[in-house]
Formats: C-alpha cells, sequence, structure tokens
C-alpha cells in the first residue's frame, strides 16, 4: 500500500507539480540569470512560453538538454581518457568482464532506461495536447493558408461568421481550437510561445488546441515550406478578455463593417477604383466578395501588410501598394504599375479609415 | 577443409603469372579507358566525381550562409535562394554522400575480402555512368538557373506542376531516378559480392566488420530506394501526363508523397551512415592495436539498425496530423535505435579502453565524429518524442541536428578513412601537420556554425526562409552561424591542398603502413588492376596481423587461382556461410556496353525533360538493345570468358554450375524489384483507404477473365522454364530450346491479354487517381511479361549457339528465378486491382 | 518442442533477419490496422484507450511478443550446443530475438495510455 502510495505522490509531482511550479522557476531563474544576458524572448521564441502546451515543452527541453549534456561530456571524456591511461595487460577473461560492463551498461542499459524515462514522462505531456472533447465546447477558429497569406474564419462569432485576413484574435485563458486548411499547397501552422505546429493540406482539417494564459500579442509564422515568400508569411496573434473577444467579433459583423466603408463620401473615388480593379479579388463589405485574395473590411485596424512584410502606419498601404512586388517579390497580387500614384494614394488612404 | 592452392614455382613462372595477370586485367588508355568495368578505377571515379559534386554543394552552403547572415539581405533573389537551397540538400544527399560511401565500398571490398573484383563489373561501369550523366543532368539545371526549389524533398502539391510550372522539378524528379540507377546496380552487385566471393574460408563471422557494415548498407539500398523511383514517377507522371496522383480533387493525396519519400528518406539516413560506422569499425581496432570488442554485439547492432531504420519513416511527418497513437509507435521505434548506437558507441570504446591508443590523423577526424554523433544522436532522441518534435519541426533547430547527424556521422569518418586508405589510393603517407589544421578548422568551424544554430531554431527560425526581420533575436546568431561556416569551408581548402600536396611531397608508404589486420593491405601501394596475384585462404578476422607474411606469400603466387594462361578474370566462389570454395567464377572484361546504354538512358532523361516523347520512346529501345547485346555477352560467350568450353574443372567454373553469381544477382535484383512492388500496392491501398476524394466505379473496369488467362499463360510460362531448370539438373538437354521459346510464346501470350485488358478497360487516367493508379499497375505487369518473354526467347536463341546447355546451364535458372517472380507479382496484383474491389466495392 | 526448435535450424544466419522481419510485420500490422480500423470503426473519442482498437492491437503485440521470446530461448539452447561459427550464429540470433520481442513491448507501450484515432 505504501509503495503504491508514493508511487502515485511521484506521478502526481511529475504530472502536475512539475510543469507549473518548478518549470516557472526554472524558467524565472534561467530565463533571466543566463540566457536573458543572450535573450531567449522574442516574438516567435519557444523558449518564452504564454501558454500551457509550450510550457511543457520548455521543461522538457531543460531536462533533455541537462541529461544530454552530462551523456555526451561523460563519453567523450570517457574516449578521451583511454588516450592517456597507460595500458595494463589483461587475461582475456578479464577483458570480456570489461567488455561486457561497457557494451551492457553503457549500450543497453543506458539508452535503455533513458529512453523509457523520456516515453512515459513524452506520452501524457503529448496526450494533454490532444483535442479530446470537452464538457463546454471550446472556441473554433478556422485558419486556411494561402501563398503567402492566412485567411481566418470565426464560425462561432455571435450574429454570424466573420471572416478576416492575416490576424488572429483569440480569447485568453481558455483552450481554443483551431481547425487548419489550406487553399493550395501545404502550410503548416505555429504560434511558437503557445504551442507546436500543425500542418495545413489541402482537402484535409487537422485541429489543433491552444491556450493564452493571458492577454498579450505573440507572433505567427507559417513553418512548412510553400514557395518562394515562405518567408514573408507571418501573422500576430493577439489573446484577450472574454468580453473583449465578444466585442471585437460583434464589431466585424458584416453591416457594420459595410457601414464604415462606405460612410466616407471623401473616397467615393477611391471606392469606384477598388470596385473596378481591386475587387476582382479583394473583397470589403458592403462592396465586393471576392475570396482570391485576403479580405480587407478591416486592414487598417491591423499589426502588419503583406502577412508580416510591412509594419502599418500612416502612408503604409500606398507604400505597400506601389512596391509590394520589391518587398515581397512574386507575391499573387499583380504590380499597380499602369496606376498613378495619386490614385494609389487615395486608395491607401481609403483603406486605412477601414477600422471598426 | 580442403585447401585449393597452386604453386607457382620458380622465378620465369612467377614473371610469367605475373605478365599473364596484367594482360588479362589490363586496363586500357585513352579512349578505350572509357570501357574500363574494373573495381579500383571506378570505385575511384565514383570518389573523385563525389568530391567534385561536394565541393558544389559546399559553394551552394556559402551562399546561403551568406544570405542569411544578416536579416533583411539582397544578396540572392527569393527564386534563386529556393534553388540554391534545394540544391545544396539534393547535390549533398543524392550526388556526394550516397555516391562517394559507394565507391569507397566498389573500392574496397573486393581487396577486403580477398577477391579480385566485384562480382559484376559492367554493372558497376553502368551505375558509375547513370550517376555522371545524371549529375551532370542535375547541375546543369543551376547554369540554366531552373533548378528544382520546391525543398529537397519535393512535397507536392507545391512540386506540382500547377505551383512549379518550370522545369525544375522534372529535373529533380529525371535526374534523381537516374542517379538511382547507380545507386541500386551498387547495391545488388555489393550484396551479392559480399555473399558469394569472398576468399577461400572467410566464414561470415570471420568476415571484417566493414563488409557487415556494407552488406547491410547495400541491402537497406536495394529495399530503401524503390519507394523513391515509385514516387518519382508518379509525381512525373502526374506533372508530365496530368495522372492526379497526388492531386486531392482528382482523388489524389499529397501525404502518399511524404510516406513514399520518407519511407526511402528515413533509410537512407542509415544507408549513409552505416558505411561511414564501418570505417570507424575498421580504424579504431588498428590504431588500439587490438581486435574490437564485441563482433557479434556489433553485427547485432548493425542489424537492428538496417532493419529498424525502415520503420522510422513517420517521424518525418509528425505535424501531418497522423492520430497520436500511431505517432508514438514511430516516436517509440526512433528511440530503439538509440541502443544499436549506444551498443557501438561503447563497443568502440570498450576497444580503446582495453587496447593501446595513438592519436594519429585519422584518429583524430574519428574523436571529432564522436563528439558531433553523439551530440547529433542525442537530439536526435529529443526530435523523437513528439510534443517536443510538433515545436522543433522545420525550424533551424531541425537544420542543426541533420548536420550533426549527417556531418558527423558521414563526412567526418569518411575524412578518417580518406587519411587512413591514402596510402593505398597513391602509395604514400598524409602530412601530420597540415591535415590537423584542417581537422581544427573543420571542427571548429562546424560546431561555430551547427551548435548556434540549435539555439537559432529554438527562438523560432523556421528553415528554408530567405529573408528575416531584426528584432527576433536572431541577428547574432545567424552571424555567428555564417562565420562558422566559412572557417569550416576554410578547412576543407585545406584538406583537399593537404591531399592535393601529399601526391607529389608525401613520404612512401611501406607495406601495410598502419599495421592493420585486414586484407586490402595485402595489395601493393597503390594496388594492380587483380588486387592480387594469388587468392589466400583466411580463417581468422585479422590475417594480416596472424599472417604479417602473408603479403609477400601472395605476392610469389603461393595461393589459390594463380594463373592467367586461360585468358579468363577469375576469383573464388564460396559459400555464403562457410567460407568453403564451391566453384571458379570468371567476370567479363572491358566493355562498350556500359557506356552506351547509360548514353541511351541519358537520352531517354533529357528528352523526357523538354518533353520530345518520340526521341524518349527511341532512346529507351535503343538503350533496351544495348542491354540485351550486353546480356548476349555473357556466360560463356567468347568475350566473357575466353576458353569456358574447353576447360575442366574442380572446381567448377561458375557458368557451369546452377548457383552461380548470376542467380544471386537476380534474386537480389527481386528483392528490390518486389520493394518497388509492395511502394505500388502501398500507394494503391493507401489512396483506397485514406485519399479524403477517392472515387472508386461501382463496378471494376478491368477483365478478370482476361486476366485469369493471362496468369495462366504465364504460369504455363513458367512452367516450361521449371522443366527445363528441372532436365538440366538431371543433365537431359532435350527439347531445351523448343521450351525456351515456348515460354517465350506464352510470355506473348500474357502480354496481348494484358494489353486488350488495359485497352478495354478504358480508363480516364488524368479524371480520377484510381484509373491512373490501375493503369500503373497494368503497366508494370506488362512489362515483366514483356520481360519475361524476351529473355526466355534470347535463351532459346543461346540453346542454338551453344551458349546454353548441358555444359552451360547457369542462365536458364536465372531466367526461371524471375518467372517465379513474375507469377507471385501477377497474381497479387490481380487480387489486389481486380478481385478485391469486386469483393469490398468502392 | 525439440521437433520445432531442430526443424528451424537456429543455427543458420538467417535468423539474423528473423526476429526483426516479425518486428517490421508486426509494426506495418499494428500501423496499417490502425489506420485502418480508425477510417473504418473508430471508437468514441471520449472512450480513452479502452477500445476495441487498443485492445485488438494490444493482444496481437502480445502474440508477437511471446511468439519472439519463444524463439529467443531457443536460440540461446541451440547457442549452448555448438561451438564456433554454429554458436556465433545462434547467440547473434538469440540477442536479436530478444531485442526484437522487446521492441515489439516498448512499441506497443502507449496502446496504455493514448485514445488510438485523435
Amino acid at each position: 500500500m505504501r509503495e503504491r502510495y508514493l508511487y502515485h505522490v511521484a506521478l502526481l509531482c511529475i504530472q502536475r507539480a512539475v510543469p507549473q511550479r518548478v518549470n516557472r522557476f526554472m524558467l524565472t531563474l534561467l530565463g533571466t540569470l543566463t540566457l536573458g544576458l543572450t535573450g531567449c524572448a522574442g516574438d516567435l521564441s519557444i523558449l518564452d512560453p504564454a501558454g500551457q502546451a509550450a510550457r511543457d515543452v520548455v521543461l522538457i527541453w531543460w531536462i533533455m538538454l541537462t541529461f544530454a549534456t552530462v551523456v555526451l561530456i561523460g563519453v567523450v571524456a570517457l574516449w578521451l581518457y583511454t588516450f592517456k591511461r597507460k595500458y595494463q595487460e589483461r587475461t582475456p577473461q578479464e577483458e570480456r568482464k570489461i567488455a561486457r560492463r561497457w557494451i551492457i551498461g553503457g549500450g543497453i542499459l543506458l539508452p535503455v532506461l533513458s529512453v523509457t524515462a523520456l516515453l512515459i514522462f513524452g506520452v501524457p505531456t503529448g496526450k494533454r495536447m490532444l483535442p479530446l472533447p470537452l464538457s463546454q465546447p471550446p472556441e473554433v477558429i478556422e485558419v486556411i493558408g494561402h501563398q503567402w497569406w492566412w485567411e481566418v474564419r470565426y464560425p462561432g462569432a455571435e450574429g454570424g461568421e466573420v471572416i478576416t485576413a492575416n490576424q488572429l484574435i483569440m480569447p485568453a485563458g481558455e483552450p481554443v481550437d483551431f481547425h487548419v486548411t489550406s487553399a493550395d499547397v501545404i502550410h503548416s501552422f505555429w504560434i511558437p510561445r503557445l504551442g507546436g505546429k500543425i500542418d495545413m493540406l489541402p482537402g484535409r482539417t487537422n485541429v489543433i488546441r491552444l491556450e493564452a494564459d493571458a492577454p498579450g500579442v505573440f507572433g505567427g509564422q507559417c513553418a512548412e515550406f510553400c514557395g518562394t515568400q515562405h518567408a514573408n508569411m507571418e501573422f500576430y496573434v493577439e489573446a484577450v478578455e472574454r468580453e473583449a473577444y465578444d466585442a471585437w467579433l460583434a464589431e466585424r459583423q458584416e453591416e457594420r463593417l459595410a457601414e464604415r466603408a462606405l460612410a466616407n463620401d471623401d473616397f467615393a473615388q477611391a471606392r469606384d477604383e477598388f470596385a473596378s480593379t481591386c475587387a476582382n479579388c479583394h473583397s470589403v463589405a458592403g462592396l465586393s466578395a471576392s475570396t482570391i485574395g485576403p479580405d480587407l473590411s478591416d486592414i487598417g485596424a491591423r499589426y502588419t501588410l503583406g502577412a508580416g512584410t510591412l509594419p502599418m502606419e500612416e502612408g503604409a498601404i500606398h507604400y505597400w501598394l506601389e512596391n509590394h512586388q520589391t518587398l515581397k517579390p512574386s507575391n499573387k497580387m499583380p504590380s499597380h504599375n499602369y496606376m498613378d500614384t495619386a490614385t494609389l494614394e487615395s486608395l491607401g488612404a481609403w483603406l486605412e479609415t477601414l477600422t471598426p | 577443409m580442403t585447401t585449393i592452392d597452386r604453386d607457382a614455382s620458380g622465378p620465369e613462372d612467377l614473371q610469367k603469372l605475373h605478365n599473364d595477370l596484367a594482360e588479362v586485367w589490363a586496363n586500357p588508355a585513352g579512349l578505350k579507358a572509357l570501357t574500363i568495368v574494373n573495381h579500383t578505377t571506378l570505385g575511384l571515379r565514383f570518389m573523385v566525381t563525389g568530391m567534385a559534386f561536394f565541393l558544389i554543394g559546399g559553394i551552394l552552403a556559402m551562399l546561403i550562409r551568406t544570405q542569411i547572415a544578416t536579416p533583411d539581405q539582397g544578396f540572392l533573389t527569393p527564386e534563386i535562394y529556393s534553388q540554391v537551397t534545394t540544391m545544396h540538400g539534393t547535390v549533398m544527399m543524392f550526388l556526394f554522400a550516397i555516391p562517394i560511401l559507394e565507391g569507397l565500398a566498389i573500392y574496397m571490398i573486393p581487396k577486403m575480402i580477398g577477391a579480385r573484383d566485384l562480382v559484376c563489373p559492367r554493372l558497376t561501369a553502368l551505375g558509375y555512368w547513370c550517376y555522371l550523366f545524371g549529375g551532370i543532368i542535375l547541375s546543369f539545371s543551376m547554369v540554366l538557373e531552373m533548378a528544382p526549389d520546391s525543398g529537397w524533398f519535393m512535397y507536392t502539391p507545391l512540386s506540382s506542376s500547377e505551383y512549379s510550372p518550370g522545369l525544375g522539378s522534372d529535373f529533380w524528379l529525371l535526374g534523381i531516378t537516374f542517379v538511382e540507377i547507380s545507386a541500386l546496380s551498387a547495391g545488388v552487385e555489393l550484396v551479392v559480392s559480399i555473399l558469394r566471393t569472398r576468399t577461400q574460408g572467410m566464414a561470415l563471422n570471420k568476415m571484417p566488420l566493414f563488409a557487415w557494415y556494407i552488406l547491410a548498407m547495400a541491402l537497406m539500398i536495394v529495399v530503401g530506394f524503390p519507394p523513391l523511383i515509385l514516387g518519382s514517377i508518379l509525381l512525373e507522371l502526374e506533372r508530365a501526363v496530368g495522372m492526379p496522383f497526388f492531386d486531392i480533387a482528382g482523388g489524389g493525396d499529397p501525404v502518399l508523397w511524404q510516406h513514399l519519400f520518407w519511407l526511402f528518406g528515413h533509410p537512407e539516413v542509415y544507408i549513409i551512415f552505416l558505411p561511414a560506422a564501418g570505417i570507424v569499425s575498421t580504424l579504431i581496432p588498428v590504431f588500439a592495436g587490438r581486435p574490437i570488442v564485441g563482433y557479434g554485439w556489433v553485427v547485432f547492432a548493425i542489424t537492428v539498425m538496417g532493419f529498424i531504420s525502415f520503420g522510422l519513416w513517420v517521424h518525418h511527418m509528425f505535424t501531418v496530423g497522423i492520430p497520436q497513437l500511431a505517432q508514438a509507435f514511430f516516436s517509440a521505434a526512433s528511440m530503439l535505435v538509440a541502443i544499436p548506437t549506444g551498443i557501438q558507441i561503447f563497443a568502440w570504446l570498450a576497444t580503446l579502453w582495453l587496447g593501446k591508443p595513438k592519436m594519429k590523423l585519422p584518429m583524430l577526424w574519428i574523436v571529432g565524429f564522436l563528439v558531433i554523433f553523439v551530440c547529433g544522436g542525442l537530439t536526435g532522441v529529443m526530435l523523437a518524442l513528439v510534443p517536443f518534435n510538433w515545436q522543433v519541426h522545420d525550424t533551424h533547430f531541425v537544420v542543426a541536428h541533420m548536420h550533426y547527424v549527417l556531418v558527423g556521422g558521414m563526412l567526418f569518418p569518411l575524412m578518417a578513412g580518406l587519411y587512413y586508405w591514402l596510402p593505398l589510393f597513391s602509395g604514400r603517407m598524409p602530412s601530420e601537420t597540415i591535415g590537423k589544421w584542417g581537422f581544427w578548422l573543420v571542427f571548429i568551424g562546424f560546431n561555430a556554425t551547427f551548435l548556434i544554430m540549435h539555439w537559432t531554431g529554438l527562438l523560432g527560425m523556421p528553415r528554408r526562409v530567405y529573408t528575416y526581420d531584426t528584432g527576433l533575436g536572431w541577428d547574432i546568431f545567424n552571424l555567428l552561424s555564417s562565420i562558422g561556416g566559412f572557417v569550416m569551408s576554410a578547412g576543407f581548402a585545406m584538406v583537399l591542398i593537404d591531399i592535393a600536396l601529399h601526391f607529389r611531397y608525401g613520404k612512401p608508404a611501406k607495406t601495410n603502413p598502419w599495421n592493420a589486420d585486414t586484407l586490402e593491405w595485402a595489395n601493393k601501394l597503390p594496388p594492380t588492376p587483380y588486387n592480387f596475384v594469388s587468392l589466400p585462404t583466411i580463417e581468422t578476422r585479422h590475417p594480416l596481423w596472424e599472417h604479417p607474411e602473408l603479403p609477400q606469400e601472395m605476392e610469389e603466387g603461393k595461393h589459390g587461382l594463380a594463373s592467367a594462361d586461360h585468358g579468363r578474370r577469375e576469383m573464388w566462389g564460396t559459400d555464403p556461410l562457410t567460407g568453403k570454395v564451391r566453384e571458379i567464377i570468371h567476370v567479363p572484361s572491358n566493355s562498350w556496353w556500359p557506356l552506351f546504354a547509360a548514353m541511351a538512358l541519358a537520352i531517354v532523361c533529357i528528352s523526357l525533360l523538354l518533353r520530345w516523347y518520340p526521341l524518349a520512346g527511341l532512346g529507351a529501345a535503343v538503350a533496351v538493345v544495348f542491354l540485351l547485346r550486353w546480356s548476349w555477352e555473357n556466360g560463356v560467350h567468347p568475350k566473357a570468358a575466353p576458353n569456358a568450353n574447353v576447360t575442366p574443372g574442380d572446381p567448377p567454373l561458375h557458368s557451369r554450375t546452377m548457383d552461380g553469381p548470376g542467380v544471386w544477382a537476380m534474386t537480389t535484383a527481386m528483392i528490390a524489384n518486389g520493394s518497388f512492388f509492395l511502394s505500388y500496392l502501398f500507394g494503391w491501398f493507401y489512396l483506397w483507404t485514406i485519399s479524403p476524394e477517392w472515387r472508386m466505379p461501382e463496378t471494376s473496369p478491368l477483365s478478370l477473365i482476361a486476366l485469369v488467362i493471362a496468369g495462366g499463360a504465364l504460369m504455363g510460362g513458367a512452367a516450361l522454364m521449371e522443366k527445363s531448370v528441372r532436365g538440366l539438373r538431371k543433365q537431359q538437354e532435350r527439347g531445351l530450346a523448343f521450351n525456351f521459346y515456348g515460354a517465350a510464346l506464352l510470355g506473348g501470350i500474357q502480354f496481348a491479354l494484358i494489353l486488350w485488358v488495359m485497352v478495354r478497360a478504358n480508363l480516364a487516367v488524368t479524371e480520377t487517381s484510381h484509373d491512373a493508379i490501375l493503369m500503373v499497375g497494368l503497366y508494370y505487369a506488362l512489362l515483366h511479361s514483356a520481360l519475361g518473354a524476351v529473355l526466355s526467347l534470347l535463351q532459346g536463341l543461346r540453346v542454338g549457339y551453344r551458349y546454353v546447355g548441358l555444359h552451360a546451364p547457369f542462365e536458364p535458372v536465372v531466367v526461371a528465378y524471375f518467372w517465379r517472380y513474375n507469377v507471385v507479382v501477377f497474381w497479387i496484383l490481380v487480387v489486389a486491382l481486380a478481385v478485391l474491389p469486386r469483393v469490398i466495392g468502392g | 518442442m525439440k521437433a520445432i526448435v531442430q526443424r528451424l535450424n537456429l543455427t543458420h544466419p538467417g535468423h539474423f533477419v528473423g526476429g526483426l522481419t516479425l518486428w517490421s510485420i508486426w509494426f506495418v500490422a499494428i500501423y496499417g490496422g490502425l489506420s485502418v480500423a480508425c477510417a473504418v470503426v473508430p471508437p468514441e473519442p471520449d472512450q480513452g484507450a479502452f477500445n476495441h482498437i487498443n485492445i485488438t492491437l494490444l493482444l496481437l503485440s502480445l502474440v508477437t511478443a511471446v511468439l519472439l521470446a519463444g524463439l529467443a530461448w531457443g536460440c540461446f539452447q541451440e547457442a549452448k550446443q555448438h561451438k564456433g561459427r554454429q554458436h556465433f550464429n545462434a547467440f547473434v540470433s538469440a540477442w536479436l530475438y530478444v531485442f526484437s520481442a522487446l521492441g515489439v513491448v516498448f512499441v506497443a507501450g502507449p496502446m496504455v495510455g493514448l485514445p488510438p484515432c485523435l
């Protein structure tokens, strides 16, 4: 009975206490002291977790790193030592005994015990990340990869599905299921600070469950090579409180966006220009509904342009419209060099006003 | 054991013996040097060509490191960068690592096992030419700025015609398939050579460990390469013809490509590692001055690696969305590899521990190997853990890991081996000083590049990005990695200078300069084309330690097969288990056919690239004619074996027996073919069960009755072949030609019936993946029936020419084996393609 | 039992590949079986690891492991009776069978804890 009790306590320690307390402690210690010098942080850093799944992995990483370093140093030191030590005559029996000790001890027991421990530790960690059925169904967000941008859909929004692009808002402090797929080649959906990646395959939908501990902004990146502009296929995730999330979705209901797009009469000409050219590929609520390129209905509120190519600031859209083929060569939007600067400028200025 | 030795007595006889051997085994000069089939020459050609591709791959690596040394660089355009990364991986894997190790094995194996050549010398030559031409075609794409750019594993749909409309993917698919012919031919003949041509007395458990490693590598090539060949053919068919194997809309599945690629790709890592580990296992005992500790354990480890490596491929696909339980199988299997690796590392350690190790230049590279490879192995175990893999997959962490394993596990041992065997190549010793400088630059440069790169990966840098923003914390690490890369390049430059200088300034080597134990050091330095004047009886694992006088005795012709006045290239054919002599194998001499066949295949390859299909068809027909002519000059044909008809035999010439090396080569080739066939079946069932948009017609379009009749004809033909073989075994020759012609006719009937089924099925191959993959299966059956018929027809003709008969019963056995294979495969195909869909339904 | 052991000719180096071939077939069977079963008869996700698929796969693994262990035992018996080449062959085969048996147990381990089709 006593052994069983101890076993359970040990198991509980591994599964519960370690990931939360020890790991936080280790991270603070290591993160701030040693690695803080060179920098563990970063928008895409695996070592700077902001969710349980990512934190579990970082803990495993530090343990594995420590263990691997010990093994590496041990094995190399033993090898080098053999060149230094004095040769001893031995009988064949002695030799056989020593040989067996090395091969069975180092060659069999060491790897067997290590990988068994790793698997016992690793499989439950992986299991925790599974999208198992929950008593309260989690929020679902659909992400569709395109060459080279992200289409994001919120089918659960009250009042109807919300569609946007290259930006992701999620509720913090609760699990979110991302249903991912692709419209063309294989991409991979990855928010390093929240957890692992999952491939976006044409014709299939994969599900990954992620959770952000607290509100914050995290980087995301396509992780599977998807063509020349694979590098410039980024996005930002903003985790917000539940109420803010609902409010954000409500602001993006089609009629509200349409109202906004059609409101300002100063830009009537820009709107006409948009309707005659841009609308072939892009949609702006109230004006067009094409899904070839990213939806632009709330583009003014996004952090970046060109899926992470340019930061959004005043005049950025105009700059992008003029130079997008040099900023992000071979992207699928045709060059606008047949349009004059004034038109592009007014288009840019109008698009910047599209903030809910 | 009876020892079959022949003494050459007297110095005149000895001089004549040397002259005879030199004449029979001569390597012609001038233009005729292109006809050389000798393993020593071809092994060196393989290695020199491999080195050239290594330099190309290295330059590509430096371009990559220059581009990503700093953020927002404009050194290369994104298009060129994609081509450069794709070609760096492709060149290093397919044109450097595998061929150079094959070259080493081709060069070394006969010398180590006491043979005079590999068992199919013309195949060696064909392999070399295919490698050279394929490599040139593939590299030429870079000159055209049309190189493949979808990453070296060519994932569909990115590599398909829709998203890669240029010729890049075609260059890759056709060029690589061409190069793989070379790997497969080397694989087949290495297996047979190791099993059947060891010198007399060398039982399986007395074989040098290097031969064990190469045996495992060769078998892995035989089983591991066909899945990629199939995948490449399917993808090229999709691109060129529009058959939708990997296209969702047509009922295909892009993940099938990933399975086929990694079914090859993971074993390939071990195909590269095993020979390198073989070098380590050869060198450590020599420099420790004692036999390896745990020979049996090492054989155990080799066997385990050879198998387990085929059960790991999905660990490259952990993020594809496969059920987690299935991922856990592959995760656990991947971790199992730590055991055979650990056993080898500790067997080497124990050898050093119990011996008197000396830190000579080759040992320095071995120690470098240990540090880097153990590190790579440890990160490998980490990557096998699924949750960790989900994070670092496709980041620079994986890039770093992979280079640790491949550079540590392959390049460092290769450099050690290169320095160790230099006296054999050049007759001179390497210098210790410049060599050490080279080593330290490479070692430090390598670690600076890739140790740091782990960290860059953990900070989230994905692989294959041509640019990155500043402010992600990657800048300094990338810069350091790039500097390290250039230090490493400087180190390799130094090594190359060292080796170049040594050919002129190196000290001449004395016999067995490192005091090694294995037979290759019984060669002259540098070796003669026939390796050994006489072939010794070897009953120990350490012949040169136990009999230091052996090289001298062999040179004086005091051992077996010390004659060449018959004009044949002869060596022992021995029992695979015990090493008892069974027959004398005579191998064919120099020939134009390998070069001509490879040239015809190159024309096929180029015309497929340019979509000139009539020319491709013509080229293929010409290649077949050349290959058949090649097969005609075989066995007792005077060009292959002078005087074979008149020579009495004890032991007999192999062409007078019924279990010669050809039977073994055919069996090995059919293992490769079987692996191709199983990959096809996997593709068929995979698409059937997994593909999301799979469409299967209500009724099977294939006529079952016609297929069953075709199978009947096939079995009739096979029965006739078996009957002839049985007759020959009982010393009966009557009706031999008639049987062969009969078999050919039945094969022809089978061919016609399959063709009829194919035409009548009216398959819409560009519409659905179902019809497309069915068509591939029918073509497979069609080609095999044609080949069976033609081979039997040729046997019939050869009876007329007296190349086949009671005095030469060898070839019908080989052809009968092919028919047996055909029977088994055809019925499986009929059941899978025509019966099961009827039983289970769509 | 003796007759079986003799018929198997356990001192033949063919047994070097015997255990791992069985391991490979078993591996293909569980991976392929799992994929097909998940496509054809997937269990409810909330059943966890105790469902018809996992139990069938576990039984298959058990049978394979026992078979491999038996062969390992046979090889050890043979190894004791021979010297030289045949001892070497049987001994190496024996350890390869042991490895294969443990390989089955190790790889089958996660079946106890993970649901099959997620």
